[in-house]
């Protein structure tokens, strides 16, 4: 399935905010509640902060896909790096990501470490 | 700086200012002239204005218009007037400077952002609270962007704007309290401390050999009792001793393997 937005960043803290701001301007126009903007915001900072490598592979990315649906977003933040390592599910970063999202995931494929959760609009219940 | 004694001809405009303000404060001391009070007052603080500029110069880079500076630094400056007592001993500047600062900082206090934010920003982050608190009691939830825009009359476009800027509202103190929690926590709290766990990687990794070079009926009870978690006539009846022996031998093992660490480096 082809993402929706999709959004490639240098693999440097630095540029967090810059996917922060996005994810949350693009929920804005999905008919996301302020309450869930906000959750978003920190669960785009928490996958960015689990992904970002120590050791970035070559020519690597911090790569963000979002998948609109209906009264709900779906984001997979991945990166390369050169030994990627599983994400400690007891990690104060994972259990708030967890905490704000549904369908909290991580996975490892080949060098590529990614964490994948979605975000449900309350604004219709 | 000159003082008053230093050769008197060329007289310092500070001196002046000085000579000055002890002869109106004289005057408004004197109740005989009360008459002569408001101008009077209008002219000390008129006189010390210099001062307020100096001060409020101090805070120039903070973000604050300079303009808003001095006008709240007059105002410390004319409570200075009111209250100062001539019969102190002091002079009037020694006495207005903490106190027209004091009137800086508390404009800083309360007016100042964190993070400097457009005026335009705080004024339309200050609607969006407001309208947020109203729409989220009408609606039962938090509302959109886009409800939110509707009511207060601006663009979806300012209200995302003005909620990245109300993150930029206040800083927090690593020390304050968690306020949706008992305040139990404060974010000093929640950071990374020295894992406890660490000590005991290397007490395992002395263990290890010890546990090794143990007779094999002794490493058998201690594994079944701390491993396998059985009571001590468990392991009786497996091994084939009585319980007071397996009691015995434990504490014995335990003795060793203690006095065997102790004595590793």
């Amino acid at each position: 399935m082809r993402p929706d937005a999709e959004l490639r960043l240098p693999v440097d803290p630095a540029f967090v905010s810059v996917l922060r701001a996005t994810a949350v301007s693009m929920a804005a126009r999905l008919n996301f509640t302020v309450d869930d903007i906000e959750d978003l915001r920190m669960a785009v900072s928490e996958a960015a902060g689990l992904v970002l490598p120590e050791q970035p592979a070559e020519s690597s990315d911090l790569l963000c896909e979002f998948y609109f649906g209906t009264d709900k977003m779906s984001v997979r933040v991945s990166a390369r790096s050169e030994s990627p390592a599983p994400v400690d599910q007891s990690d104060f970063a994972w259990q708030v990501l967890s905490a704000l999202t549904v369908d909290a995931s991580t996975v490892i494929e080949s060098d590529t470490l990614a964490v994948t959760f979605s975000v449900q609009s309350t604004a219709t219940s | 700086m000159t003082t008053e004694n230093d050769h008197s001809p060329p007289e310092s405009p500070l001196a002046a200012v000085k000579r000055t303000s002890a002869a109106l404060f004289a005057v408004l001391d004197d109740p005989a002239q009360s008459s002569r009070h408001d101008v009077v007052r209008a002219e000390l603080i008129e006189l010390h204005l210099p001062l307020v500029d100096h001060c409020a110069r101090r805070f120039r880079s903070r973000g604050e218009p300079f303009e808003d500076l001095v006008q709240v630094g007059t105002i410390g400056l004319i409570k200075s007037v009111d209250r100062f007592d001539t019969g102190r001993g002091v002079e009037f500047s020694t006495y207005a400077t903490p106190t027209i600062i004091g009137e800086i900082k508390r404009h800083f206090r309360d007016k100042g952002w964190a993070i400097r934010v457009p005026r335009r920003l705080q004024e339309l982050r200050m609607q969006i609270t407001a309208t947020t608190a109203e729409l989220t009691q009408s609606l039962g939830r938090s509302p959109t962007p886009t409800e939110l825009a509707a009511s207060i009359g601006c663009t979806m476009e300012e209200v995302v704007e003005g909620l990245e800027s109300g993150n930029a509202y206040s800083t927090l103190s690593l020390d304050a309290g968690d306020s949706s929690d008992d305040g139990a926590f404060t974010m000093l709290d929640t950071m990374g401390v020295e894992d406890d766990g660490l000590e005991n990687v290397e007490l395992r990794e002395s263990l290890k050999p010890l546990l090794a070079a143990l007779p094999a009926r002794e490493k058998n009870i201690l594994m079944l009792r701390f491993f396998k978690n059985m009571t001590q006539s468990q392991i009786a009846t497996e091994v084939g001793v009585s319980q007071m022996h397996v009691s015995r031998l434990l504490s014995r093992t335990l003795d060793h393997l203690r006095e065997a660490l102790s004595e590793s480096p």
